[in-house]
C-alpha cells in the first residue's frame, strides 16, 4: 500500500474513533432526545415485507395491547382503549403522532416504528373490535 | 331409504356436535385438541397461554407454574420505596383457567424430554406435548459470587430480582437500618434481567432514605463502565433529586460477598454495607438448560417461531432468550414475545405458515422517584437478511426529562398489560 495512502487511512480511522468518542460523550453528557439506534449508522433496509393480512394486521395490533388493553380494550386511567375506533381518526392521529403535530410522551416515538400501510392495518383491526 | 337418511343425519350431526365443541374451547372436552404445555406463568409465559386459547380454542393449554400468585417484577422497585405495597403487585391466575380454559398446574418442571414429548415434574408426574413453550425468566449464578453460594448466605444478602417474598424482606431490611447506614448494590455486567430496574430501584430506596432516614446512603456498584438503560435521565435523577445520597461507581465488578463482615468484594476495594443488595450474573432458567446454545447463558431462537435453534417443537420465550440488538430483557418485551409465539404455535398446529414479518414494541416506564417517571421505548422488526430483530431507523427514544404525567401512564400500563396476560 502506498504510504500516502496508507497514513490517510490511518487518519481516517482515528478520525471515526474521535467521532464516535465524541457521540458518545455527548450522550452521556446530555440527556438523549433520540433512539439509541439513531446515534448509529442505519442497518441496511432488509427488513422483511409487511404481512397486511388479517392476520398480520392481528400480529402488528398485539402490540398495542400491552399498553391500551387486549384488542384494544384499556382497563381505563390515562390511556385510551382503540377497540372501535373509528379508522380514518385512529390513522389520523397516528399520522399526527408521526409528523410530531400532536403532543406526546412517547407515542410520536412508536409511531415512527409503523409504515402508513401499517398503521392503516392496525386501525382496520380495532374498528372491527368490539368495546 | 328413510332410514338411511336418519342414519345419515345422525352421522352428520353428531360430526358436527364433534366440530362444534372442538371450537367451544371449553376446558372440559379439551383434550381432543393438540396439546401445548407452558412452563413459567410469568409475562411471557402467562400471556402466550391466554393468546393461545384466544386464537386456538381447540388447543390444550396447560401452564406449569411453581407459585400460587403472580407477583409483578415491573412496579416491585416501589414497594421497596414504600409507597407501594405487595398486595398492588399481586394478581391471581383465576382468569386465564375461568375465562381462557388454561390448565394451571402447581409444580415444579425439572426436565424436558423433546423426544418423548413429555415433561418432568419434580412430584414426579410427567405431562406430555405435541409443542412446549418455556418462559423460565433467569436464575442466578451464585457460583461467580462463592460466598453467596449456600441457602443461609442467600437469606442474608438478597437479590429481590423476582418480585415476591424476597422484595418484602428487602424492603424490612431497609426498614431495621439504622439511619446514616448504607445500602449497597451491585449490578452485574450486562446482560441481565431488566436493565433500567437497579438504577430505578438506588432511586427508590434514595427516596425512602431522604424522607426516613436522611443521614443515610445509597451506594452503586456497577460492573458495567456507565449507567446501561438511561444513562442521562437516571444521572439527572441522582443529581437534581438525590444528591448527597446516591453515590453512583462505575467499572465495580463484584467478585465476592463476605456476608459475616457484610462486606462486598469487588476486584480492586472492599465495601462494607448495611445492607448490601446483590444481582448476581445471571443465565436462562434452568428448565431450559439443554436448549441454551449463547455464551453458556442464554437460548436462540427462530425470531419467526421462537423455536429453539438447537431443538424443534421446543418454544423459548422471555428474559432466557439471547436478545436481538438493543432487545432489552423486560416483562414488555415478554409479554410481546408470549404474543409472537402464541400466535406462531397456533400456525403451526394448525398447518398454516407463521407470520413471516413479525414487529415487536417495547415501553419501559421507571419511577425515579414515587410521582416521576421516565421512559424508554423501541420498535423492533424482523430482519430478513440477518435472520433477528432489529430496531427501526427513526422510531423509538427516551423521555424529554422525568416527568408526572408518565407515572399516569406507568400505572395504567401496568393494569392494562397485567390484564393482556392474565386474563
Amino acid at each position: 500500500m502506498p504510504r500516502q495512502k496508507e497514513s490517510q487511512m490511518k487518519t481516517s480511522i482515528f478520525l471515526a474513533a474521535a467521532i464516535s468518542a465524541l457521540t458518545i460523550m455527548d450522550l452521556s453528557a446530555q440527556v438523549p432526545t433520540q433512539s439509541p439506534a439513531a446515534t448509529v449508522p442505519p442497518p441496511p433496509s432488509t427488513f422483511a415485507a409487511p404481512n397486511l393480512t388479517p392476520l398480520g394486521a392481528r400480529a402488528l395490533a398485539v402490540n398495542c395491547s400491552a399498553c391500551h388493553g387486549t384488542n384494544g380494550n384499556s382497563a381505563g386511567g390515562a390511556i385510551a382503549g382503540l377497540a372501535g375506533m373509528n379508522k380514518e381518526y385512529l390513522v389520523g392521529q397516528m399520522k399526527l403522532f408521526k409528523e410530531g403535530k400532536r403532543e406526546a410522551t412517547l407515542m410520536h416515538q412508536i409511531a415512527k416504528g409503523y409504515s402508513d400501510a401499517e398503521i392503516a392495518a392496525m386501525a382496520d383491526f380495532f374498528a372491527a373490535q368490539k368495546k | 331409504m328413510n332410514m338411511n337418511r336418519r342414519t345419515f343425519l345422525k352421522s352428520t350431526s353428531a360430526a358436527g356436535a364433534v366440530a362444534v365443541s372442538a371450537l367451544s374451547g371449553c376446558a372440559t372436552i379439551g383434550n381432543s385438541g393438540p396439546k401445548v404445555v407452558i412452563v413459567g406463568g410469568g409475562y411471557g409465559g402467562a400471556t402466550a397461554a391466554k393468546y393461545i386459547k384466544m386464537w386456538g380454542p381447540h388447543i390444550d393449554v396447560t401452564l406449569i407454574e411453581r407459585d400460587t400468585e403472580f407477583v409483578s417484577c415491573p412496579l416491585s422497585n416501589l414497594v421497596l420505596g414504600g409507597s407501594r405495597t405487595m398486595k398492588d403487585i399481586t394478581l391471581s391466575y383465576e382468569t386465564l383457567q375461568k375465562k381462557y380454559g388454561v390448565k394451571m398446574v402447581r409444580g415444579e418442571a425439572i426436565a424436558v424430554d423433546a423426544e418423548k414429548k413429555n415433561v418432568r415434574l419434580a412430584s414426579g408426574d410427567s405431562i406430555p406435548f405435541d409443542r412446549i413453550i418455556l418462559s423460565p425468566g433467569v436464575d442466578f449464578m451464585y457460583d461467580m459470587v462463592p460466598g453467596l453460594n449456600n441457602a443461609d448466605a442467600q437469606a442474608k444478602v438478597l437479590h429481590a430480582w423476582k418480585a415476591g417474598s424476597q422484595t418484602l424482606a428487602l424492603r424490612k431490611q431497609l426498614e431495621s437500618m439504622r439511619d446514616g447506614g448504607v445500602f449497597a448494590i451491585s449490578i452485574p455486567e450486562t446482560p441481565f434481567r431488566c436493565p433500567p430496574g437497579p438504577y430505578e430501584r438506588a432511586c427508590q430506596v434514595a427516596s425512602y432514605f431522604k424522607q426516613q432516614k436522611p443521614k443515610s446512603k445509597v451506594l452503586i456498584l456497577d460492573a458495567n463502565m456507565d449507567i446501561v438503560s438511561k444513562p442521562g435521565l437516571f444521572k439527572k435523577a441522582f443529581v437534581e433529586m438525590y444528591s448527597g445520597i446516591i453515590e453512583y461507581r462505575g467499572s465495580s465488578k463484584l467478585v465476592d460477598v463476605d456476608t459475616r463482615a457484610m462486606t462486598a468484594k469487588l476486584e480492586f476495594d472492599d465495601v462494607k454495607a448495611d445492607v448490601l443488595n446483590v444481582l448476581p450474573p445471571m443465565k436462562a432458567g434452568s428448565i431450559a438448560n439443554p436448549f441454551i446454545t449463547a455464551n453458556k447463558r442464554w437460548c436462540e431462537v427462530n425470531w419467526l417461531t421462537y423455536e429453539s435453534k438447537n431443538v424443534p417443537g421446543v418454544h423459548l420465550l422471555g428474559d432466557a432468550l439471547q436478545i436481538a440488538p438493543l432487545m432489552p430483557k423486560s416483562g414488555h418485551m415478554a409479554n410481546a414475545h408470549g404474543k409472537a409465539c402464541a400466535a406462531a404455535v397456533v400456525a403451526l398446529l394448525t398447518g398454516e405458515q407463521p407470520n413471516a414479518s413479525p414487529t415487536l414494541t417495547n415501553t419501559c416506564y421507571s419511577f425515579v422517584s414515587a410521582e416521576k417517571v421516565v421512559h424508554v421505548a423501541s420498535v423492533h422488526k424482523y430482519d430478513e437478511k440477518d435472520k433477528t430483530m432489529k430496531t427501526v431507523p427513526g422510531s423509538g427514544g427516551l423521555s424529554a426529562a422525568a416527568n408526572e404525567l408518565e407515572a399516569q401512564y406507568a400505572m395504567t400500563w401496568a393494569k392494562n398489560i397485567w390484564a393482556d396476560a392474565l386474563g
